[in-house]
């Protein structure tokens, strides 16, 4: 199975989870979906890597869980952004299109 | 507050693992189900769903393992993970841990041992608040060194006129003990006096009562004396009501106003039940010298600034007594003042055994190392299902963590009872009552366990986790693989060796100087010789015919009891209770100030003293009963010892000849020599020859002094069985003396060592230690070379190697190194020996035969420890060899 995102830059992947999350709260495979589809296919979440950084972004208080029932009435573990996770994915979009902006106009010079 | 939440969540989760542990099994169980669901809605069958969605999810218990790894908690769990494999390890092999803990534990508990003295004699702060404001106060003569003790006049004028302290008071060092009656049987207690302020300078709390009080060291003050804790319970039966008791000491009626707790001790170098007032009346001369001043001094003020302060002072005095030598002020820490006779060997006592330790961890490196060869296939194993290299080293140091830990837990085990048997047994030290085994000496042996653990965990680990991975797990060739394991094995066997050498030669050149000084002629006869001290209390024998009249009539008496031939009174006793020195001035040689002071050991003796010690007569004669002396007119005596007659009056003889004693003055009445006698040690047996003076016991200027005297006496049978019948004489002239300090003289050379004797059989031991780990290690290195050749010996005795020429292949490796690690070891002593030239008594810290001698011991054993393994080579049956693995 190829994994696309393997490439990814380091902390692009827990940007990612805060955007799905500031939609609405989310349990594991949602986000993984939701990633997925936006991206129309171009990246496909690794459980691998999903899950460490679950306990990652609850360990820096950015998001909260609870178990709620899922859609079709299975027990599941929702995620929900908090204030300090809001204040940082605006952070970290701010520098994202810094970056990418940068990158890009490097690329076509 | 981001720091708190990661603590408190990463604990929550190790205290509650499996809830963690649960819910994430159901979170990504639930994970699956809906990945099933999504490709079921896409249309594919549930099973194949299902099926395809595991694949997508990887090992379930992977993505768990790193989703454990994101926490700080999981390092704990690795490490637990680690010990507990590591343990499990130990155990499978318990000769293996057996031996290489009881290596560890002898090396960690001695250290911690020495450690624990060092820590709390050297190292830590003396038990006084502001410990580092104490000062202890002396004098030094122009151009010498160290501290000597003050005069009174010296004292007065400094305390008057100083500035740098803040406070300061005095110890009389010249009377050490009180006669003490009227509680039970008379005795001599050790005691010391002091001035007043004395206590308040140190700041601690008496147990009971209080210190002296201002004005309590005037002349004519009511006698009140502060008794030790020790005191308080052996003498007094701990008894509530002390205060206001009262003792009767030298036999002046004092009043016990305090008792101080058993911590507190000053002079610490021996014990002091009591502290008793010494009143200093305005000096008539500037001698004698017997007083240490100790203070606070202010801060800001340095020690240089106080010292400055103190030359200009006692210039002054020096202009005041014309006649006395120009001295000097001397200052140090009163810590160092302590400690400053016991340091050197301290250190080095430290030092030999850090040695001894540093052999330990490499004798059990070489253990780790050669199991290392038989763990390379498990290790093998473990990396290629995916450990990191680093994941193993780190692995395998947990496991020579938790080896060196278990030996230094027996270690502190051994340590506690090792210095249980110093306090019982060892040599008195200052600052005793301090050791023990506190939080600071547990950090120490914590912090020395892990780092040998690093020590010799590390080579091996580096050295099993060699990626060579699949030659190990055939195991098709296995002296490749260990080829890197040997090179270490050998560098490790050459330290060991260097280090051993080291602390041979140590050892050897204390035991040449321990040898040199028992064989030091004290000058007198040592068998059949019993000595004891009396002291006749100064309120009853208050002027000279009662002095002389009581000596007299005793020794009358002693010397008619069956089996005395001589008995005798002297104020000093051989081979280190000299009790004063005096300076003095041979009959035209001048009065010149600037001439450093001729010091002599002076005492009064009765005249038959000489031959109670049978020290021989070289010229004139002896004193004699008839010598006419106490009268103002009589004309004044003296005998010298052989090396003065030298010193002083080259070939002339020097019966006739007149000296002055006492600082240099023109006006001192003149003094005969009579006779020259032999050298007698009077300043320990290690001090090198001076003059030395005797003057008869009843001589006018000085029969005053001789109320103090030890009596000598020398019996025709067992010395210590006339004991009784001296001590009846005694009581039938006056039953209120105690007749104390009763040594043969065997017992008093024996006791004048101790210190020697102590850190000779110390250190000797460390190296014999040392000797016997290096030897271990030898033989196993030996072995196991021979082992791993098993195949090449028998190839080369199958094809027609005679046995010697084996037994020489394999001893010449062996030499080999030998050789290396003794010339390591030789460079390294002639570097670092010099650290004991103190220690050492007329022997050179390079002397050739300590090296040479252990040298060649060490050869001797190593050579033995090379040759059974490789005479066990020779034997190997070529047949049995080729079939070997």
């Amino acid at each position: 199975m190829p994994d696309k995102n393997a490439a990814l830059v380091q902390g692009t992947l827990d940007m990612l989870i805060l955007k799905t999350l500031a939609l609405e709260p989310m349990h594991a495979h949602g986000i993984a979906l939701r990633i997925e589809q936006i991206s129309q296919g171009v990246f496909q979440v690794n459980p691998g890597s999903l899950f460490p950084a679950f306990k990652r972004l609850e360990r820096a208080g950015w998001v909260d869980s609870d178990w709620r029932a899922t859609k079709n009435n299975r027990r599941a573990k929702y995620y929900v952004l908090t204030a300090s996770g809001s204040k940082q994915l605006k952070l970290e979009t701010r520098d994202w299109k810094t970056q990418s902006v940068a990158i890009a106009r490097i690329l076509e010079a | 507050m981001n720091v708190f939440r990661h603590l408190m969540a990463g604990l929550k989760e190790l205290v509650r693992s499996d809830k963690a542990e649960s819910e994430l099994t159901e979170e990504l169980n639930t994970y699956l189900h809906e990945a099933a669901e999504e490709k079921v809605r896409a249309g594919a069958t549930p099973e194949e769903a299902l099926r395809s969605a595991r694949l997508e999810l990887g090992g379930m218990e992977t993505v768990k393992h790193e989703v454990r790894a994101v926490g700080w908690e999981f390092a704990i769990e690795v490490f637990v993970h680690d010990v507990r494999y590591g343990v499990r390890m130990l155990r499978k092999s318990p000769l293996f841990t057996a031996v290489a803990v009881t290596t560890i534990a002898i090396g960690i508990g001695a250290n911690t041992a020495m450690f624990s003295l060092v820590d709390a004699i050297l190292l830590r702060p003396l038990p006084y608040p502001e410990p580092q404001c104490l000062i202890v106060v002396g004098t030094q003569q122009r151009g010498g060194s160290g501290m000597d003790l003050m005069g009174a006049a010296d004292f007065l004028a400094w305390r008057e006129h100083q500035r740098s302290f803040e406070q300061v008071a005095v110890l009389d060092l010249a009377g050490r003990s009180f006669a003490l009656s009227g509680v039970g049987e008379p005795e001599r207690i050790p005691g010391v006096g002091v001035s007043a302020n004395f206590f308040s300078i140190f700041g601690v709390a008496p147990l009971k009562g209080r210190g002296f009080q201002p004005g309590e060291d005037r002349p004519g003050a009511p006698g009140v004396v502060v008794v030790s804790e020790q005191f308080w319970r052996d003498h007094l039966g701990s008894d509530p009501e002390v205060l206001n008791r009262t003792l009767t000491l030298d036999g002046k009626m004092h009043t016990i106003v305090g008792v101080m707790p058993a911590g507190f001790r000053f002079p610490s170098r021996r014990p002091v039940d009591v502290w008793a007032i010494r009143v200093l009346n305005p000096p008539d001369g500037r001698p004698p010298y017997g007083l240490v001043a100790l203070g606070r001094i202010k801060p800001g003020v340095s020690l240089p600034q106080a010292t400055a302060e103190l030359n200009d002072i006692a210039a002054q005095v020096t202009a005041q007594y014309p006649n006395s030598p120009d001295l000097l002020g001397a200052m140090m820490p009163m810590k160092e003042w302590m400690v400053k006779d016991v340091s050197t060997a301290l250190l080095v006592l430290l030092g030999a055994i850090a040695l001894v330790l540093l052999i330990a961890v490499v004798n059990v490196a070489n253990l780790l190392l050669a199991r290392a060869t038989v763990r390379q296939r498990e290790v093998a194993v473990r990396m290629a299902l995916g450990a990191s290299r680093k994941r193993v080293v780190r692995q395998l140091l947990t496991e020579s963590a938790v080896l060196s830990l278990l030996g230094g837990v027996v270690g502190l085990f051994l340590a506690y009872l090792a210095v249980q048997a110093f306090l019982a047994f060892g040599p008195g030290m200052p600052r005793l009552d301090e050791v023990g085994i506190n939080s600071g000496v547990l950090l120490f042996t914590f912090v020395v366990c892990v780092g040998s653990g690093l020590l010799f965990g590390l080579a091996p680990a580096l050295e099993t986790s060699r990626p060579a991975l699949s030659a190990a797990l055939k195991d098709a060739n296995r002296s490749s693989s260990s080829a890197s394991a040997y090179r270490t094995h050998r560098a490790l066997m050459v330290f060991e060796v260097a280090l051993a050498l080291l602390l041979m030669i140590g050892s050897g050149l204390l035991i040449r100087s321990f040898v040199r000084l028992t064989h030091v002629n004290p000058g007198v006869q040592v068998d059949h010789v019993i000595t004891a001290a009396i002291s006749l209390p100064g309120n009853k024998y208050s002027d000279p015919p009662q002095i002389t009249q009581f000596w007299q009539q005793f020794l009358e008496k002693v010397q008619t009891l069956p089996g005395v031939k001589a008995a005798g009174v002297t104020m000093s006793l051989p081979p280190n209770l000299v009790a004063i020195t005096n300076p003095f001035t041979v009959e035209g040689q001048g009065y010149d100030r600037n001439r450093q002071l001729q010091l002599a050991e002076e005492m009064t003796v009765s005249p038959d003293y000489f031959r109670s010690l049978g020290i021989p007569l070289m010229k004139g004669r002896f004193f004699s009963t008839s010598d006419r002396v106490e009268r103002d007119k009589d004309p004044m005596i003296v005998i010298i010892n052989q090396t003065m007659a030298k010193q002083y009056f080259g070939g002339k003889d020097p019966i006739g000849s007149r000296i002055q004693t006492g600082d240099p003055d023109p006006g001192a009445p003149w003094e005969t020599i009579v006779g020259v006698v032999g050298d007698v040690k009077y300043s320990g047996l290690d001090s090198p020859p001076g003059p030395t003076l005797y003057v008869p016991y009843n001589e006018k200027g000085w029969v005053m002094w001789s109320r103090e005297m030890y009596l000598a006496v020398h019996s025709s049978g067992n010395a210590p069985e006339i004991v009784p019948a001296i001590r009846n004489q005694l009581a039938s002239m006056d039953s209120a003396l105690p007749l104390t300090q009763i040594r043969t003289m065997d017992q008093l050379l024996d006791e004048s060592l101790v210190q020697q004797r102590f850190r000779t059989l110390l250190v000797s031991g460390f190296a014999g230690l040392a000797l016997l780990l290096s030897a271990i290690g030898i033989y196993a290195l030996i072995s196991y070379s021979v082992s791993q050749r098993t195949r090449e010996i028998g190839v080369r005795i199958a094809l027609g190697a005679q046995r010697s020429n084996v037994l020489g292949m394999v001893l010449r490796e062996g030499l080999h190194l030998l050789a290396l690690g003794l010339l390591l070891g030789l460079v390294g002593a002639l570097l670092v020996t010099r650290v004991m030239r103190s220690l050492l008594y007329s022997t050179s810290a390079v002397d050739a035969l300590s090296f040479i001698a252990t040298t060649f011991t060490l050869i001797a054993v190593a050579l033995l420890a090379c040759y059974i393994p490789a005479r066990r080579a020779t034997k190997l049956d070529p047949m049995v060899a080729l079939r070997y693995e």
